[in-house]
């Protein structure tokens, strides 16, 4: 854990994001999709923070801002004390190294015409850095052979390229990982194994985690604090067992009864 | 109403189901759960003569007085969409995006021998019966224009339209939101003749059946009334799976069930879990029988 941990690592002001729809008549512009209405948050070094929301909450569409894959119509965000809004790819290369992401599903962020050992190196590639024996030791880190480099990611189950996925999201060392839905593409059995070494490796490695995901009870699991995303704006935050135990909002509220549990049966 | 004996179902040499039989009662709903790969689609896809080319089921499965598997497809053609139906987890490819909806809802009444005029009154009316709203206006919009969960109402009313004896739900939720997917599990348990629910999800099956089959590898593992099988599981692997679906507090392991699924025809013969079976001996080479009143296992070295 760093020396200044609990200290703001990304902090997110006021963030607006709105689509145009494709235009239907030529008179009048595309119709304004609202996408996310000035959401503000703050993760801390060190913090496992989770986002929570169905599909069109916006959760999305914030993910993509906190990487810097898309720009915000307006508002800021702050990253290790930088402004990363508005500026060119070339200029965030810092946050290339210290932010990666993991997919949700690892049929399709892995390039089925990679070897293992060139997705997990690619990443040290683009950001000009040497690979040296960091492949071998990233799989081992996630849990696999050395010999599953010389393999493609068809040969491997789902669980297993979501351990590859994790390898190369670790490659240049970052501070922060973010997960979108991690696991709700593998069976259950497989889940687990996965939680597992995300904690692990958060814990090892001093990670701060963002981790999104439609499901609260996965949330509680992992994080100390969540966030709910319901029509583009948080709607509630703070520790995640005082949400999970009670929750403000109504939304929060009808989520969590909705999910269906087995421990009534039990 | 349906009994299934012996159904094997084989892609070549591969057996990818073995040996599953089960019955189904008027009025019960049935869960089948299993993960991918434990051959709990194609049991479902056997039942409505939809296997792909090249796959084969043997052994019977009795509707009724009909037979529905090994029938020549001009015979399934009549039963399927009247007797038995199915909905199926991606309501987004299974509508057609050109056609209204309405027309959908006709279309598989039409085809059974039902009046146009008949067939299109009644489409609005099971619209209605589905709890979607304004029903006569959302008969003529097109899938696109409806939500997720709106679109899965239609596929159940179109399953519904010829009051089928039996419903096969294959994940019908799966692609829906938790908010949505309550209202629809609820709206399928009240509505469904008898059910055969097919899903990944434990506590999804625990809300809506009364009856559970656990498939892994092909075969049924084990089976029984729901809540035995959820809170006295026997077999090792029912055992592993609700241990591994419940979400401990933070910071504590998850417990987990080594290695992964296997991939078609790479179980091992015997018992088809003993390669990830922390109990397995030598004795799991041997197949385990289904066996036990009511509450059946297969399994050599039961939980107790």
């Amino acid at each position: 854990m760093p020396t200044h941990a609990g200290t703001p690592l990304i902090e997110a002001r006021d963030l607006t994001r709105v689509y145009r729809r494709p235009r239907t008549s030529l008179a009048r512009q595309g119709e304004a999709v609202h996408a996310l209405r000035e959401v503000s948050l703050t993760v801390r070094r060190g913090e496992r923070f989770g986002i929570v929301g169905e599909s069109g909450s916006g959760k999305s569409t914030l993910l993509r801002l906190l990487c810097a894959l898309d720009q915000p119509t307006s508002g800021s965000i702050r990253f290790d004390g930088q402004e990363i809004t508005g500026r060119p790819e070339r200029a965030l290369k810092f946050l290339r190294h210290s932010l990666q992401i993991v997919f949700q599903d690892p049929m399709s962020s892995l390039d089925p015409r990679m070897r293992v050992r060139d997705l997990v190196a690619e990443p040290l590639v683009a950001l000009g850095e040497p690979i040296g024996g960091r492949v071998t030791e990233l799989l081992e880190e996630v849990g696999l052979p050395a010999s599953a480099a010389d393999r493609y990611p068809h040969q491997f189950s789902g669980g297993q390229r979501q351990r590859i996925a994790i390898a190369r999201a670790l490659a240049p060392r970052p501070k922060v990982l973010v997960a979108d839905e991690p696991v709700s593409a593998l069976d259950v059995s497989v889940r687990g194994q996965i939680l597992n070494l995300l904690a692990d490796l958060v814990d090892e490695l001093g990670l701060t985690l963002v981790f999104v995901s439609h499901d609260l009870s996965v949330v509680r699991h992992v994080c100390e604090t969540v966030a709910v995303m319901n029509n583009g704006s948080i709607v509630e935050t703070g520790p995640v067992d005082e949400v999970w135990a009670a929750p403000e909002h109504p939304y929060t509220r009808t989520l969590l009864q909705a999910v269906p549990t087995l421990e009534g049966l039990l | 109403m349906l009994s299934v004996e012996g159904l094997t179902v084989r892609a070549d040499a591969v057996e990818l189901v073995r040996e599953v039989s089960f019955d189904i009662a008027p009025g019960e709903r049935v869960g089948l759960i299993g993960e991918s790969g434990s051959g709990k689609s194609l049991t479902a896809l056997s039942l409505m003569g939809l296997l792909p080319e090249g796959v084969r089921a043997s052994g019977t499965a009795r509707l009724g007085e009909r037979e529905l598997v090994g029938v020549p497809e001009g015979r399934l053609k009549d039963l399927r969409g009247r007797e038995v139906s199915m909905v199926f987890q991606e309501p987004m490819t299974a509508l057609n995006p050109l056609m209204r909806v309405g027309a959908q809802v006709a279309e598989v009444m039409t085809l059974h021998g039902r009046s146009r005029a008949e067939a299109r009154a009644r489409a609005v009316e099971l619209l209605g019966r589905v709890r979607l709203p304004r029903p006569e206006q959302l008969a003529r919009s097109y899938p696109h224009q409806l939500s997720g969960g709106q679109r899965q109402r239609v596929m159940l009313a179109i399953a519904l339209a010829n009051e089928p004896g039996l419903l096969i739900c294959d994940e019908p939720t799966t692609a829906l939101d938790v908010t949505v997917q309550k209202q629809m599990l609820e709206l399928i348990a009240e509505v469904a003749p008898a059910l055969l629910f097919i899903t990944h999800d434990l506590a999804v099956v625990a809300a809506v059946c009364e009856r559970v089959l656990v498939m892994y590898g092909g075969r049924v593992v084990e089976s029984g009334p729901i809540r035995e099988v959820f809170a006295r599981p026997r077999h090792r692997y029912t055992e592993g799976l609700l241990a591994a679906s419940k979400l401990t507090p933070r910071g504590t392991r998850l417990p987990t069930i080594k290695g992964s699924v296997p991939a078609a025809g790479r179980f091992p013969d015997g018992c088809v879990f003993r390669n990830r079976c922390p109990y397995a001996s030598e004795k799991c080479q041997t197949e385990p029988a289904l066996t036990g009143d009511g509450h059946a296992y297969a399994c050599w070295h039961p939980a107790d």
